[in-house]
């Protein structure tokens, strides 16, 4: 109609439909959160790394163009560049002794599944950071193979081929933990 | 393969920490918007019509995308109390963009969209617009024959900033060959920031029987009207000198962008791109103002007969007064009279 193609001229310029970013604050939010955590880092760490990359990309939002990536993919590629920062700019975080955790006693419940997320903390850590960051955006951020590709620069195949032995092997470390 | 064990580790933030961070990104918008309103000391403050808004975008819906591209962003940087009418050679801005010229990348991008006006909303009734744009509504009493009016729309306000970058526009100024044309140094990494108001639209309309056993077609009328836009400016920021190199752009020589620009106060005067080919334009009179109508006659498109027809003229009518900017765009008949009959009665 006439009147809407020349009233869509009064939005030059505009990089992207309106987002509503309060709603990608509420939904996104966690996922950068949880990534954080399957990274390796600390439960205070993971809060300032969310912070400082939710605060980074709300500042620069106005530069965010949707049709060159989804807004999880956008924001999870500032979170990435953000625990690249932190790990350059501190030691990694060291990895817990799987061993010393097995003999750790957890009779409620809740403290065996803080073991266990202990445990898959220690094999995750003793993974090449490669790996660990593929596992950490397909798990914790809960991104496809296809986003990950675009954040990482690695093929969808390549993507989905080092998952697929990388979580097999953790598979066979985590069964094998488990009748010890 | 299962992998249910690898979700062991998702746990959710802790509900204050993300109230927190809420909270904490939407302070980072209310201090932007401190230091938006805050007038610092070397600025001050210009009214005047966002070029990168209502009337670019009408007058240039005719015209190339090269055209529009450039002018739309030069255009934000006048003033609004009158109207002058620029003739671009679209054929020309086409041949700058073949020959390497990147428009996008040494002007498109040096303006960022602080807050992206989204799109027009309808809205129940122009006074109904009126209220949220926070103008009064004005409407015609005098309608072009069997109109009515049959959609009104609010388009939400946008706020820009244009960074300036002298390499960017010295590479503008070389490709124009406007050697003539000095950037000042200390332009460079200068904002100049453009508070675009909300624009009430109204659409009137009439259906037209053709005959020739073909469909009616439906003639439409838009009328636009603003708040005039702020557009803050650096200091000692001398807008004729954009304002020559958008001229040389256009296709002005030498001479002529220099005698055109000594001619116009730049921070009162509003440019309309009109393409040489095809478009014409006359000052008018509206309600004591003076505006300016532009007619434009489109290339004739082959039909799938093979026949060509030329499509149906537009014009385009804008003018201002104290406080409001108001452009109507519809059917190019009889010279552009009946637009002009239509906003002389507004009230």
């Amino acid at each position: 109609m006439d009147g809407v193609r020349i009233l869509e001229w009064l939005a030059p310029a505009v990089p992207a439909a309106a987002v509503d970013w309060d709603a990608v604050y509420r939904e996104e939010m966690p996922r950068v959160f949880s990534y954080f955590r399957y990274r390796g880092f600390e439960r205070a760490t993971a809060e300032d790394l969310t912070s400082a990359t939710f605060e980074k990309a709300w500042r620069a939002r106005v530069r965010y163009r949707q049709d060159r990536a989804a807004v999880s993919t956008w924001l999870l590629a500032i979170a990435r560049n953000a625990a690249i920062d932190h790990l350059r700019r501190s030691r990694p975080a060291v990895p817990l002794d799987e061993a010393s955790l097995r003999d750790e006693e957890t009779p409620e419940t809740a403290a065996l599944r803080e073991v266990q997320s202990r445990r898959l903390q220690a094999l995750l850590a003793a993974l090449p950071e490669r790996e660990r960051e593929l596992l950490a955006l397909k798990y914790g951020a809960g991104a496809t193979n296809r986003a990950i590709a675009t954040i990482t620069g690695l093929g969808e195949s390549n993507v989905g081929t080092i998952l697929h032995r990388t979580i097999g092997a953790l598979r066979a470390r985590w069964d094998e933990g488990g009748r010890q | 393969m299962s992998d249910d064990f690898l979700s062991r580790l998702r746990e959710e933030p802790r509900p204050e920490f993300a109230e927190r961070l809420g909270e904490r990104l939407h302070e980072i918008d209310a201090q932007s918007r401190e230091r938006r309103v805050a007038p610092s000391p070397w600025r001050r403050f210009v009214p005047a019509l966002a070029g990168a808004g209502l009337v670019a975008a009408l007058a240039l819906a005719f015209t190339l995308e090269p055209v529009r591209a450039a002018a739309r962003e030069f255009l934000d940087l006048f003033r609004v109390k009158r109207f002058a009418a620029v003739p671009v050679d679209p054929q020309r801005l086409e041949r700058l963009a073949k020959s390497g010229l990147d428009f996008k990348s040494l002007v498109a991008d040096q303006v960022q969209v602080v807050v992206a006006p989204g799109k027009p909303e309808v809205v129940a009734s122009p006074e109904a617009g009126a209220v949220a744009a926070g103008i009064t509504a004005q409407q015609p009493s005098v309608l072009p024959q069997r109109t009515e009016l049959v959609e009104t729309t609010l388009g939400r306000p946008g706020t820009f900033r244009v960074q300036v970058d002298t390499g960017k526009l010295e590479a503008l100024a070389l490709a124009a060959g406007a050697d003539e044309i000095e950037i000042p140094a200390f332009w460079n990494g200068a904002t100049i920031d453009v508070e675009m108001p909300p624009v009430l639209a109204m659409r009137y309309a009439r259906t037209v029987d053709v005959g020739d056993g073909r469909l009616p077609r439906e003639d439409s009328f838009l009328l636009f009207q603003s708040a005039t836009p702020q557009v803050e400016l650096p200091e000692g920021f001398d807008l004729a000198i954009l304002g020559r190199l958008g001229l040389r752009l256009a296709g002005m020589s030498a001479e002529e962008a220099l005698s055109f620009s000594r001619a116009i106060d730049w921070r009162a005067t509003f440019l309309v791109p009109v393409p040489v080919q095809g478009g014409t334009f006359r000052e008018v009179e509206v309600s004591g103002q003076k505006g300016l109508l532009v007619t434009i006659q489109p290339p004739a498109k082959a039909a799938p007969d093979g026949t060509s027809r030329p499509p149906r003229p537009r014009a385009l009518l804008l003018w201002s007064t104290a406080d409001k900017v108001f452009a109507i765009q519809g059917p190019g008949t009889r010279d552009g009279v009946e637009i002009l009959e239509m906003a002389q009665s507004i009230r």
